[in-house]
């Protein structure tokens, strides 16, 4: 128990005695996970917008019910779901009722009950859901369809979504490469700063080896001098993410409709990923400050 | 307790120039000895010394401390041998910041003794060295005698059966130096292996004990009840 004391007082000593330095680390450790984290949950939300619905239907026929123009007949329908199957471009037809439509969507938004409660299942219309042989022939079927009784409107959702992903996609790739180049240089100032440390306690590690402390014990203040520091930033931008991110989508999500976007759960499950980066980094580079400089 | 066959240390020098600092050196010292190491300046006592804690390891030949052959001790188990040997400096090296007590018990904490057993222990020991009543000063508040005292009390808290001292008085007058040879003695009589480098033709002549002489990394005298120089 004495030992463990021991090791923990050394180690807030290390810390405090270079309180500029400590500092530093932690910033530049905050601010790397910070970007770590970005990049992670902008991952979650693409994924999530291209759950299921989104990333399978290709394109949506939207049908009449009443409110744009008369609604759709079953006859009329049953022709139009035939032309479609018969239409070589066509891969694979899905017919959605307003049912499944209001089902899917208050699956989708089931963490924001003020969008269920607006709609209800007359609001959605039905649709077919239209699958492509290759997703660049969009054109024949609006061409071929736009004019059929009944249909209202003819969407390419990979339009949509695409834009969407490609600007998500550029900023989470960005976040990324500046979040390691970050981690880096977090991990090259946590290197730096335990080797002075090592070096101010130089004589006390001395008289410690030669009477025989084990080499760990020699080590562990200063690896866990790095390693609090590096869990104190991890913390930090952690907490960071906690208060900004689901604000930022709630904010989003008001913006943009009909798109699901990440919150609390999302910043929730990354927490062990950055806490395991932050404590990672400040270990492995405290080690490797300390590999040549506590020799036996 | 110690042997060393053949042993040879040698150091880089600028770019390809090398020192010698131990030649062939082979040398028995058995259980509860009490052995000067003298020469002069640049004989290779310390390396002597040094190669025996395995802070340095021979380049040649075999090195045996406490049944240990140190060439093939894994570097885990060094801290184990550490444990069994006491070392005291010439420069004392005692911690700054830290009273005699915590400067003594400092030496259990960190080889993860029991906090009872460093509360029985300490004052023990510093009563061996006649230092009870300084227990709660710091290094800068005593005089250089004391700290060597000190310094003794370390090497020995955790009753090490080697105690290695490199010039232990090369820092203390004459008359100091006496209180510390007497105190050196009264451990080696507990049976303790006491080795000693000392240029302190005083002390050696007066205490009588066995000699091993180096001269540029070579024994050149090894006797029994020696003195300091030839023919004295
Ligand atoms: N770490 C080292 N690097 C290079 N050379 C060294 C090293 N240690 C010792 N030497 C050289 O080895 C030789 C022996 O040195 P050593 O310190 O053993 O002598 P010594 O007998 O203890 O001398 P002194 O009485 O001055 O303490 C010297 O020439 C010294 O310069
Ligand atoms: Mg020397």
């Amino acid at each position: 128990m004495a030992r463990w004391r021991y090791v923990f007082v050394e180690a807030l000593a290390g810390l405090r005695r270079n309180l500029m330095m400590s500092l530093a680390v932690v910033l530049s450790v905050t601010v790397s996970l910070t970007l770590l984290g970005a990049s992670l949950l902008l991952s979650e939300q693409v994924d999530l917008a291209t759950d299921d619905w989104t990333g399978k239907v290709e394109v949506s026929i939207f049908l009449c019910d009443d409110r744009t123009c008369p609604a759709i007949t079953t006859q009329q329908r049953q022709k139009l779901q035939e032309d479609l199957e018969a239409q070589p471009v066509v891969a694979e037809v899905f017919y959605e009722s307003k049912r499944e439509a209001y089902d899917r969507f208050t699956r989708l938004f089931a963490d924001q009950p003020t969008l269920i409660e607006a709609i209800d299942v007359s609001t959605l219309p039905a649709s077919f859901r239209v699958k492509l042989e290759n997703p660049q022939l969009f054109g024949v079927i609006k061409d071929q369809f736009s004019a059929y009784p009944g249909v209202e409107e003819i969407v390419d959702q990979r339009d949509v979504l695409n834009q969407f992903l490609r600007f998500t996609t550029l900023v989470r790739n960005g976040a990324l490469i500046i979040a390691l180049i970050q981690l880096l240089a977090a991990g090259v100032l946590i290197a730096n700063t335990i080797r002075v440390a090592a070096f101010a306690r130089r004589e006390q590690t001395a008289i410690m080896k030669l009477v025989g402390a084990s080499n760990w014990y020699v080590r562990l203040p200063f690896v866990l001098e790095g390693v609090i520091a590096g869990a104190l930033g991890a913390a930090l931008s952690w907490g960071l993410l906690y208060f900004t991110v689901p604000r930022v989508t709630r904010d989003l999500a008001r913006e943009v409709e009909l798109l699901p976007f990440i919150g609390l759960d999302q910043v929730i499950a990354i927490a062990p990923i950055m806490a395991a980066a932050g404590i990672g980094i400040a270990a492995v580079s405290s080690i490797l400050a300390l590999r040549r400089f506590l020799q036996v | 307790m110690i042997r060393l066959h053949e042993v040879t240390k040698a150091f880089k020098r600028g770019r390809d120039g090398e020192v010698v600092a131990l030649e062939t050196v082979s040398l028995e010292i058995a259980k509860g000895e009490f052995v000067f190491v003298v020469g002069p300046s640049g004989s290779g006592k310390s390396t002597l010394m040094r190669l025996l804690t395995r802070e340095q390891v021979a380049d040649a030949g075999e090195v045996w401390v406490a049944g240990k052959n140190l060439k093939k001790l894994r570097s885990w188990k060094v801290p184990l041998l550490r444990r069994e040997i006491g070392y005291v400096f010439q420069d004392f090296k005692l911690l700054p910041n830290k009273t005699v007590r915590e400067n003594v018990a400092f030496a259990l904490e960190v080889i993860g003794r029991g906090r009872r057993d460093i509360r029985d222990r300490v004052p023990e020991v510093l009563e061996l060295v006649g230092l009870t009543d300084k227990a709660g000063a710091l290094p800068h508040e005593l005089s250089g005698g004391q700290q060597q005292r000190v310094s003794i009390a370390r090497a020995f808290v955790n009753n090490p059966r080697l105690l290695l001292c490199d010039e232990p008085t090369g820092n203390l007058d004459p008359a100091t130096s006496v209180g510390i040879m007497k105190l050196l003695d009264r451990i080696n009589r507990t049976g303790t292996t006491v080795v000693m480098a000392t240029h302190d033709q005083q002390i050696v002549d007066s205490m009588r004990r066995r000699v091993v002489e180096l001269e540029d990394g070579r024994i050149v005298r090894d006797q029994v009840r020696g003195v300091y120089g030839y023919g004295a």
